[in-house]
């Protein structure tokens, strides 16, 4: 393919409750869609080839990086991202216990760790420390050390655990 | 960081992915989960003129036991072949394998016949798949061909594909009950690149080995079996010694790369920890006392 | 200045102390941080580098037309051309005219990594297509690598004018050390080295240009640059008169020193948008940042002396340094400055020599990163006190014990001229050690060891200086170009007629820290209102009052000097009106619980909100001079500075408030990988009065985390031709969740008698002591191998070469 062609593709997918459709070049990474096309700008970038994590969105209910999954890849998909966690400015029970165990410092990993927590929270509502910790190993943070985000997993499954049996 | 431009084309059949790989030539690759192509595009390393997805391609994505053997299909994801009981049940090892490779976002899409296609010389899962005495399916348009696991794996990211093949389908014959396996390795975060895998089966009857598969990742340019170690061991009581003697023997003769992960001599004293210890594992796991 | 006067602080605080949720978390939590990537402007350009894949090379050419040619490519601009359109970027160091710093490399390529052309294209993509289309032609040049080799004449050079790789070379000697060594019972000697790594925020650095033709103005959003006053330097790199520059900051997603300085990254961007006359965006992509970010951290080369007396009494340090600085030396040697503040560490010694040697060599340049080398400093004078600790059988707590500085010492003047305001270091020890059950595990470890296993535990007990001076980056010279003196932090409180606060902040904006929380809790402590009221806003360079921003763990404690004289200004004029209205005597009111009253008469009373609708709206009801409004602004200069003597043999008072910690780790090593994993990790901290004592632990586990890293795992390799060999995370590795032990955290809060509410400085935490206590417990696991480590990272592969090595 020549530089600068641009070949284009449909896609049609679910954002957040919302139905999508564009036209995008098959290059076009779903991260870049989401941020770029959809203003979606909550999921962000650090590394571009999968290794930090920060852009980590549910596809189909399963954490993936959007880095490495092109947008076509997701024609038909249903993709969750951090701007879907709020409801009318409530915060998600996992954002609330970022927020009080303060699992975060620059933010920046943050809305990628808070994908996969809910991913790991809805696998496993009794999530203990030691089980959080294995799997927020996906996702790295540079801040934190990770032991408020840590704490914060097992405090929003215990919170979310209470809500769904009352 | 973002990719250079290229084609797409999903395709939703085995048989169409081969048509499109005849038809659009030998610049065009297959786009699997695409975790190891994507990365390398972002680089651009890689420069396809057409990726062809065969995500979506249902005769790819099986994961069956039947017969004693395993056949994973092409677009099964790792995720789904690790989680799967017909995995766990039939080949623990390559499950084991799959749970160290990468992270779980990356296991969500990547595929374990990509992985195999893509021939990394650390990856985890070529090494299981080799010491497992797998059996490789290419597919091209109008004929099809199995390839021991033994000599699929050529060199640094090459392989026994030729131009036009797709890598169909990965067949794991299944390990008599009772066999123990282990799988190890060394990598210097939790979640960064393998440096040095081992892959162990390990069959015992009255006491003494009777069948015995080591493979290491990340000592050679490709994936290598323990032959001469393997043989030493098969029919001998798993004594300590005797283990720890196999796996001096397996690293004797090689002669690793040496990376920024690690040197060759490095890689080859930790190749001979893992094997000593996977061996160890395998035979406990196995029934024998070691 | 002599020394300042002693505050009082009082033990009743309403907010300060209290671990409140922050004001940050909210719009990070919803996905809307406002990061530099999320700006987009109208009709934005975005650029990508062509990089240099020489390490030292000669440029013969560069033909840009068939990039050019590319539909979507706006401009495509090499070094020389960038040298026609902007002036050299700012450097602090020395002789910077014979070793100029420029946005893209002018002739030849000084490391593997290094912009020589920059293209500005209607997307990221476009650019980097067109990158690929660059033809350079090189002609490589011998590689400067090993800075000892460097350093010796005949070597190639990295700056021909320069005449020498050495950039700087001085000693000094503080106190009597000849005398201190004579008299010494032991000299305990060794050689360190401290690799290379650096602060890799998950966020790179980023800029949006909007030059304004029409205006003149060159507004530029960025995720980096502290230093607000030095920002006129910037101006003068884009040739745009200081008051037509102005800097928008922008939410940094994580600095830790490395978007301290980048100044590359505005530059190149306000350079392409005065060009192309559009706006144009320049975000770094990961390789970028670690090949071309300009802010590695230390990589220091040690030989080190310690005088010693039989009881374990330390006397005299001498210390010689070699530091492999890369291509250019933006800041100097001020690394070394840092080191000097806390040199001798908590312990009493008298003297000290110290001879530092700046090298240049073909990497990417120093910058700052967690610690700006005093981490460097406390890691080397640690291994010594453990290396006489095994020398003379002593227990490595009980060493450290003998000599520490005992709290009625303070304040303490150590031998390089710098104060010590505080400390109760006995005090952090006793309760490390309770806190990690040091006993304990001292059991368990001989159990442990029974069964073969390597076992080992480490204590390090380390300074944490805190707010330094400016002149720590001048005083390594008889004749400093420019002997700067200041380093102020200012704030503006407004009471709105509702009597809500507003306070504006005048550096970099929030990169991690807290200064959105540590403001609105000094409000709320000053005007009994709920921090989570205050609302905190960043001001652009253009609007702004003198700030330098956070650095040196400095921003809490200057920052609530502002707020705190601010907030005395806009109290007097409350008191005014309060007094007028309330037809009182002002000497008679009191401030209490938000309000002013009348003292003995609690009914006669106006609250903040009745006091600022009257300042706002009534005018007439008040009295002739009294001005309409109720804010006001304060800038604050550092509390406790001494300039340094001629002879530099007194450094004066540069970074005074000195915190301390104790950390204790425990690890076992597998010897036939190397891999050292951590079972247990207790620190102690002690910066005076806490603020937020979560974010503070926040700090503290983030901080260690960073010196695990540095200690095990993190390190820029340079093969023997130059050539970087961990140009992206996969070969850069930086802990996860799973390589970081769960932290036992203590506190002690010993004040400051100088700052605001006895605060000091704590943002660097725990890497100014991990890779200390790290060391000493990977010797103690495998001290029948006769392992000592000299070197960082202690990487998996160097750990079994010095176990079959035998150390």
């Amino acid at each position: 393919m020549n530089q600068g062609q641009t070949e284009r593709h449909s896609v049609s997918l679910t954002v957040n409750d919302r139905a999508v459709e564009a036209e995008v070049e098959p290059r076009l990474s779903l991260a870049d869609f989401l941020r770029r096309h959809l203003d979606l700008v909550g999921t962000h970038l650090g590394c571009e080839q999968g290794a930090c994590g920060a852009c980590t969105v549910l596809v189909d209910g399963q954490s993936v990086r959007a880095c490495l999954m092109l947008t076509v890849q997701a024609d038909g998909t249903t993709v969750e991202t951090v701007e879907g966690l709020a409801t009318n400015g409530e915060l998600h029970p996992v954002q609330e216990a970022f927020r009080t165990k303060q699992g975060l410092q620059c933010g920046f990993c943050t809305p990628g760790m808070l994908m996969r927590s809910l991913e790991l929270i809805r696998d496993n509502r009794g999530i203990t420390a030691e089980q959080a910790r294995e799997g927020l190993a996906s996702n790295m943070c540079r801040c934190t050390g990770y032991q408020y985000i840590v704490e914060a997993v097992v405090e929003a499954a215990s919170n979310m655990d209470t809500e769904v049996n009352q | 960081m973002k990719a250079p431009p290229f084609g797409y084309r999903r395709v939703s059949s085995a048989a169409e992915a081969a048509d499109a790989l005849r038809e659009l030539g030998s610049d065009a690759r297959i786009l699997a989960g695409g975790q190891s192509l994507l990365p390398m595009l972002s680089v651009r390393i890689a420069s396809p003129s057409h990726l062809v997805d065969i995500g979506r391609a249902d005769d790819l994505r099986h994961i069956t036991a039947d017969n004693g053997s395993l056949r994973i299909g092409a677009a099964a994801t790792q995720w789904s072949v690790e989680n799967d009981q017909a995995t766990t049940a039939a080949a623990p090892l390559l499950a084991d394998a799959i749970s160290r490779a990468g992270q779980v976002p990356i296991r969500h899409r990547g595929t374990v016949v990509g992985s195999i296609a893509h021939a990394d010389p650390s990856a985890e899962i070529p090494a299981a798949v080799l010491a497992s005495g797998a059996t490789l399916i290419a597919a091209s348009t109008g004929s099809e061909r199995e390839i021991s696991a033994d000599d699929f794996f050529q060199g640094p990211y090459m392989t026994a594909l030729e131009e036009g093949e797709l890598l169909r389908e990965v067949r794991i014959d299944r390990w008599p009950d009772g066999t123990g396996h282990a799988f190890e390795e060394f990598s210097h975060s939790h979640e960064s690149w393998p440096v040095v895998t081992a892959a162990v089966l390990v069959l015992l009857n009255g006491g003494t080995i009777d069948r015995v598969a080591i493979a290491m990742s990340g000592v050679d340019g490709r994936p290598v079996r323990a032959g001469q170690a393997e043989h030493e061991l098969t029919g001998q009581a798993p004594t300590p010694e005797l283990l720890a003697e196999a796996a001096q023997s397996a690293t004797r003769d090689l002669e690793p790369f040496s990376d920024v992960f690690g040197s060759g001599r490095y890689r080859k004293r930790v190749a001979t920890a893992l094997v000593r210890r996977a061996l160890t594992t395998a035979t406990t796991r196995a029934g024998g006392g070691a | 200045m002599t020394i300042p006067d002693v505050r009082e602080h009082t033990t009743e605080k309403n907010w300060i102390g209290k671990s409140i949720p922050r004001l940050e978390d909210r719009r990070f939590l919803l996905g809307k941080g406002g990061y530099i990537d999320d700006l987009v402007l109208p009709n934005m350009l975005e650029v990508a580098l062509v990089r240099s894949i020489y390490p030292h090379a000669r440029i013969v050419s560069i033909d840009t037309s068939e990039a050019e040619a590319l539909p979507g490519v706006a401009a495509v601009v090499t070094g020389a051309q960038a040298a026609e359109m902007t002036d050299p970027l700012p450097d602090f160091g020395p002789d910077p005219e014979n070793h100029p710093w420029r946005c893209l490399a002018v002739d030849k390529v000084r490391y593997n990594g290094e912009g020589v052309v920059a293209i500005a294209a209607e997307s990221r993509a476009i650019a980097e297509d067109a990158a690929e289309l660059v033809v350079i032609e090189y002609e490589p040049l011998e590689p400067i690598v090993d800075p000892m080799a460097a350093k010796e004449d005949g070597s190639p050079l990295v700056h021909e004018t320069l005449g020498t790789n050495i950039a700087f070379h001085r000693e000094f000697t503080f106190g009597e050390v000849d005398a201190d060594f004579e008299g010494a019972d032991r000299i305990i000697s060794d050689t360190l080295h401290w690799g290379r790594s650096g602060g890799q925020p998950i966020e790179t650095v980023g800029a949006v240009a909007d030059y304004d033709d029409a205006s003149g103005m060159m507004s530029i959003h960025a995720n980096s640059l502290s230093f607000t006053s030095y920002l006129f330097m910037l101006a003068g790199t884009l040739r745009v008169p200081s008051n037509k520059l102005d800097m928008h900051p922008v939410s940094a997603g994580g600095s830790f020193g490395s978007k301290l300085w980048e100044v590359k990254t505005p530059t190149i961007a306000g350079m392409l948008s005065r060009l192309c006359g559009r706006p144009v965006k320049f975000l770094q992509d990961r390789m970028e940042n670690i090949s071309n970010g300009d802010h590695h951290g230390s990589d220091r080369r040690y030989e080190v002396d310690l005088a010693v007396m039989n009881d374990g009494t330390l006397r005299s340090i001498k210390i010689t340094t070699v530091e492999d600085y890369g291509a250019y030396i933006q800041f100097g040697v001020g690394h070394h400055g840092n080191a000097l503040a806390q040199v001798t560490g908590p312990y009493k010694m008298s003297s000290v020599y110290y001879d530092v040697t700046a090298v240049l060599t073909n990497k990417c340049q120093q910058g700052a990163y967690r610690g700006f080398g005093s981490e460097v400093g406390n890691w080397v004078l640690e291994r010594m006190v453990d290396l006489a600790a095994a020398e003379l059988e002593m227990d490595p707590a009980e060493i450290r014990r003998r000599n520490f500085l005992e709290p009625d010492q303070f304040p303490y003047f150590i031998p390089t001229g710098n104060v010590y305001d505080s400390g109760d270091y006995g005090g952090v020890l006793d309760k490390a050690l309770e806190l990690a059950d040091y006993a304990g595990w001292r059991q368990r470890q001989t159990e442990a060891r029974a069964e073969g296993r390597n076992v080992g535990i480490g204590i390090c007990t380390c300074q944490e200086r805190s707010v330094f001076s400016a002149t720590e980056f001048w005083f390594w010279f008889d004749e400093p170009g420019a002997p700067v003196s200041s380093m102020p932090e200012s704030v503006t409180l407004d009471v709105d007629a509702l009597g809500n606060i507003t306070a504006t902040l005048y550096s970099c904006a929030m990169w991690g820290n807290s200064p959105e929380t540590m403001v609105a809790q000094l409000v709320g402590e000053e005007f009994d209102v709920d921090p989570q009221t205050v609302n905190v806003v960043y001001a652009s360079s253009n609007q702004g009052l003198p700030a330098t921003g956070p650095g040196g763990s400095r921003f809490t404690v200057m920052v609530a000097g502002a707020v705190e004289v601010a907030s005395a200004k806009i109290k007097k004029k409350g008191a005014a009106i309060a007094a007028h209205l309330l037809e009182a005597n002002v000497e008679d009111l009191t401030w209490v619980n938000g309000g002013f009253e009348v003292a003995g008469t609690p009914t006669a009373r106006m609250e903040l909100a009745d006091i600022a609708i009257q300042a706002h709206l009534f005018k007439h009801g008040l009295p002739e001079e009294i001005e309409s409004g109720l804010e006001a602004s304060h800038v604050y200069d550092h509390p406790y500075t001494t300039m340094p003597n001629d002879d530099r043999t007194d450094l004066g008072v540069f970074y005074p408030f000195m915190g301390h910690a104790c950390h204790i780790a425990v690890v076992e090593v597998d010897p036939d990988t190397g891999k050292v994993d951590f079972l247990d990790y207790a620190a102690v901290h002690d910066c005076g009065t806490m603020v937020n004592p979560r974010s503070l632990c926040g700090h503290i586990v983030g901080g260690t985390a960073q010196g695990i890293g540095t200690s095990l795992l993190e390190e820029f390799v340079y093969d023997d031709d130059g050539v970087l060999q961990t140009p992206s995370f996969a070969e850069y590795v930086i802990p996860t969740s799973m390589d970081v032990p769960e932290l036992k955290i203590g506190h002690q809060e010993t004040p400051s008698p100088y700052t605001p509410h006895g605060i000091k400085g704590g943002g660097e935490a725990g890497r100014m002591m991990a890779p200390a206590a790290i060391s000493a417990a990977i010797d103690d696991a495998l001290r029948d191998h006769g392992v000592r480590v000299r070197r960082l990272p202690a990487t998996p592969e160097r750990i079994v070469d010095w176990i079959d090595g035998g150390g």
